[in-house]
């Protein structure tokens, strides 16, 4: 009797993990919503002011990876727009891998700024488009002007755009949009880019016009390129944004795709929109992939389970992969940064011969080479990547770790005790430098840095710390007002930070003149002024004249010493689909990947 | 039998319950970095310290920590585990979408761990000594030494990579619009690798308490009194071996079933199966307090179950711990 008791308990055990197994299945159905079709079909044809540049990709095999010069024309004057076959008559389906799931996807509930906001834009559009050059063309807009003073930016909408729904887009629809960010901040990304907005005009359907409250020429690139122009009808009801989810409608826009299944931690389904207003999109359907590290989409792409990888692949797998066929893999330019930082506010660091041997003992080249495998574009000094329209051409990349040596010998920092190691107030020259441990990369970055470091007679030793540590240390509660607790650290930007030059001052003015960014207590009194009168200033070629002069006291003063910017490298698979556009400073996740290359501005 | 609730032991659950509660509540807020980047993204130092606190605010962070905690309570009673910080949705339905996937594997392996580990280990603890006892025991304690990442990994390259008969990664085919048939044979593909990979790893637990459970009623003087008044192999086997040895492979059993709920981090990311475990790895990294304090409720009342459950069942199994 006893016996069969005990098999019972066992039994029971089973029946109850595969009872709530089966019963779970019926649970994780995907969420599906039916989009209704648009009711009005709309004539796709582009109708830019200013005619598209011609489509080129930046496929380059590894062995001369070489970065191509973004040359930007403002006003591109030739019409030679490739005419590209019509499209094919069997749709074409893109598998894509992402790591970590990104959410619902609308402008309240996307996770990450990559890739998280390129999936969105996916879905959405926004006034202007960034072009193959980072460049920001008129997209939703028709049109876009500015007055003499820099302080309003007026808009005409294009005709006949209509959201996945069918409703026509209009002027309020952005009215709208630009209100509910405001008031809803929580979409923080939206919200600063629209600071400084005092009134938004609305003359009829078609047209409004932005009041700034000061001028600000970097106005496109960071608003009207960056915000989705959410609907009215859908969102006026909506009260707590980031509650309101997918199965709200929440996600309907004018973009090119519509997400038609979520499965969380699992995979999204986007289809085309073939009424897309600049034409349909030349990929019927986009599965995206969420996986939960690099190592499962890299192995998926190598079965030919996914057709690309919406993320950097390491620079270690881009021999590899692109060995292997049909995988190809392309590389541009990036605007995000390696950088060191040091507490430029307190001694020695404060000294600007201890910051210029630094500077002089960083054999970039090297860091290049050994840790990116060369797929890293050597840093300058001056932090405008050279690939960038704003780029100071006369600043110098220099390595001399003699003359390192000597101007901290003449500075009168000496090694008098012998042990290899310099003094300062006399304590030796010995630091920490603090990195973050997640980010392998930054951190052979480190250890290379000690070794160079230590040929001029400055001994460091790597703090390898979990990515909050690290974050604390540099930049305490992300405000700058609140110090820095730290001696060297390892450090990067995320690409807008740099994609954007007018936002150069944030990163080295001073922290009462505006320097939010200024994580290593830098201050310059040029600079200041410099920085007060950048964003003002109306004519493009004073600008580029100003942030020349600034990078120059960048590259003398040395607020921080830039590395190197790495490549973006992207993996697809060429037997599925090959356009794919490399925006300079974006990478490949974008709409202009996925429509016709003549719709492509 | 005891029918009596045994008050001591309850007021000993209780006070467990009470300090995991607790150092859930408190353990995310001991880790260092700022929540904020998550709710506001990485663009949080761009934002005016108004904003921010207004950010801080709508998720309930600016009270003070009692305070938090009572509201703690209070969610928990009612069942209500609020939000993500992360993706914004409702966390409930998150679990929920979880754990189904993560029982399927882990429940699977379990079972499958749990019939090898008996029979091997009852086969080589009735050949005690023998060439097949010694090389098997050798075996286990190389299988029990093997990282699982490197188990998934290798399994990954020869039956996705290599053979390409296996799929590589996830629950399911994304947007492949099967049914009936074809889906469950889809999710089944889907299992074998992860399963594999688990069952493999969790057989040598269960196989080594089966052999010593064993070992040790095999010496036993009524074992000797049942082969001497002429019981038959068989009957000794299953009669008072097995009887006698079944009770600690049970209780190691139902303790992991309780952990089987928390599924398995490492597995679940190899394989990028979208569990509780994988679940758990993104909140802690991300610091989505709520997900993770909501995981870990989860994962505790999961364990304190299971145990409750060995508490329960042993009696019915061991008739000598009824007595006191």
């Amino acid at each position: 009797m006893q016996l069969r008791i005990r098999f019972k308990g066992v039994l029971l055990l089973c029946i109850l993990a595969l009872v709530t197994v089966s019963c779970g299945d019926d649970d994780t159905e995907p969420v599906t919503t039916t989009t209704a079709e648009p009711s009005t079909v709309v004539t796709g044809a582009p109708a830019t002011t200013q005619p598209p540049a011609p489509p080129t990709t930046v496929t380059e095999t590894p062995s001369d990876m070489e970065e191509e010069p973004t040359t930007t024309t403002q006003a591109p004057t030739s019409e030679a727009t490739t005419t590209m076959p019509e499209t094919p008559a069997e749709p074409i389906q893109i598998r894509a891998a992402v790591t970590g799931d990104e959410s619902t996807l609308n402008p309240y509930t996307y996770i990450s700024g990559f890739p998280g906001w390129n999936l969105l834009m996916l879905q959405y559009d926004s006034l202007m488009q960034l072009d193959k050059n980072g460049v920001p063309r008129p997209w939703l807009a028709s049109s876009v002007s500015v007055n003499e003073d820099l302080t309003a930016y007026s808009v005409t909408l294009e005709e006949g755009v209509t959201w996945h729904d069918g409703e026509p887009l209009t002027a309020h629809d952005v009215d709208f949009s630009v209100d509910y960010y405001i008031n809803n901040v929580e979409a923080s990304r939206f919200a600063r880019d629209l600071r400084g907005v005092e009134d938004l005009v609305v003359t009829d359907d078609h047209n409004a016009t932005f009041v700034l409250s000061a001028p600000n020429a970097g106005f496109e690139l960071a608003a009207l390129a960056d915000i989705p122009i959410i609907p009215r009808h859908i969102w006026e009801g909506v009260e707590v944004p980031s509650e309101h989810q997918f199965a709200g409608g929440t996600n309907i826009g004018t973009g090119p795709y519509k997400l038609t299944e979520y499965v969380e931690g699992q995979s999204y389904r986007f289809e085309a929109n073939h009424d897309y207003f600049r034409g349909a999109p030349a990929v019927d359907e986009l599965v995206v992939i969420v996986f939960a590290d690099d190592a499962g989409s890299q192995a998926a792409i190598r079965t030919g389970e996914v057709d690309v990888i919406f993320e950097r692949i390491p620079p270690e797998q881009i021999n590899l992969l692109n060995s292997q066929d049909p995988l190809e893999v392309i590389i541009g330019p990036e605007f995000t940064t390696q950088m060191i930082n040091y507490d430029a506010s307190k001694r020695p660091f404060d000294d600007v011969a201890v910051r210029q041997a630094i500077n002089l003992a960083m054999n970039r080249q090297d860091i290049v080479d050994t840790v990116f495998l060369g797929a890293a574009t050597v840093g300058s000094p001056g932090w405008i990547h050279p690939g960038h329209p704003s780029y100071n051409p006369a600043i110098t990349t220099v390595y001399d770790p003699a003359a390192a040596n000597a101007l901290l010998e003449g500075a009168g920092y000496v090694d008098s005790d012998g042990d290899g190691v310099r003094e300062f107030d006399g304590q030796p020259m010995s630091f920490e430098i603090v990195t973050n441990a997640p980010d392998s990369l930054r951190l052979r970055i480190a250890e290379l840095t000690v070794e160079m470091l230590a040929a001029i007679g400055i001994e460091t030793s790597v703090a390898a710390v979990e990515t909050g540590t690290w974050e604390q240390a540099v930049w305490p509660s992300f405000d700058v007002s609140n110090g820095r607790n730290y001696d060297i650290a390892m450090w990067g930007w995320s690409a807008p930070v740099q994609a954007d030059p007018l936002r150069l001052p944030q990163l080295v003015a001073s922290v009462p003149a505006g320097g939010f960014l200024n994580l290593t207590g830098y201050e310059n009194a040029e600079m200041d002024a410099l920085s007060e009168v950048l964003g003002q200033e109306p004519d493009r070629d004073e600008r580029n004249a100003i942030l020349g002069r600034m990078q120059e006291i960048i590259a003398e003063d040395l607020p921080f010493v830039l590395l190197l910017y790495p490549d973006g490298a992207y993996v697809y698979d060429s037997s599925t689909y090959s356009d794919w556009e490399f925006i300079a400073g974006q990478g490949i996740v974008s709409k202009l990947s996925l429509l016709p290359p003549a719709a492509r501005p | 039998m005891r029918r009596r609730i045994d008050l001591r032991r309850l007021a000993q659950y209780g006070v467990v319950v009470l300090v995991a509660v607790t150092l859930n509540f408190l353990l995310p807020r001991l880790m260092p970095g700022n929540p904020l980047v998550l709710i506001a993204g990485v663009d949080v130092g761009l934002l005016s310290p108004d904003q921010r606190a207004e950010i801080v605010a709508r998720v309930g962070l600016d009270a003070p920590l009692w305070k938090q905690y009572l509201r703690y309570w209070g969610d928990i009673l009612t069942g209500d585990f609020g939000y993500s910080f992360r993706s914004s949705r409702p966390i409930v339905g998150m679990i929920l979408d979880r754990l189904p996937w993560t029982l399927l594997i882990t429940g699977l392996s379990l079972i499958l761990s749990a019939v090898a580990g008996v029979i091997l280990g009852a086969l080589s603890a009735w050949r005690r000594g023998s060439k097949g006892d010694l090389s098997m025991l050798t075996g286990m304690i190389s299988i029990e030494s093997l990282p699982s990442f490197w188990l998934g990994m290798v399994l990954i390259s020869i039956f996705a990579v290599q053979l390409g008969v296996l799929p590589s990664f996830g629950a399911v085919t994304p947007a492949s619009d099967l049914v009936g048939w074809a889906h469950t044979w889809d999710i089944i593909r889907h299992t074998i690798m992860p399963v594999a990979t688990l069952s493999i790893l969790a057989t040598p637990g269960v196989y080594m308490t089966m052999r010593y459970s064993m070992l040790e009623t095999l010496g036993e003087d009524y074992i000797r009194t049942a082969r001497a008044k002429g019981a038959g192999e068989r009957r000794v086997l299953f009669g008072h071996v097995a009887r006698n040895t079944i009770a600690p492979v049970v209780t190691v059993l139902a303790i992991r079933l309780g952990f089987a709920f928390g599924g398995t981090v490492i597995v679940e990311t190899v394989f990028s199966y979208p569990g509780l475990g994988r679940l758990v790895f993104e909140a802690v990294s991300g610091r989505d307090y709520p997900v993770m304090q909501a995981a870990f409720l989860v994962f505790t009342a999961a364990v304190l179950a299971a145990n409750l459950l060995a508490d329960l069942l042993y009696p019915l199994i061991d008739p000598r711990t009824r007595a006191s």
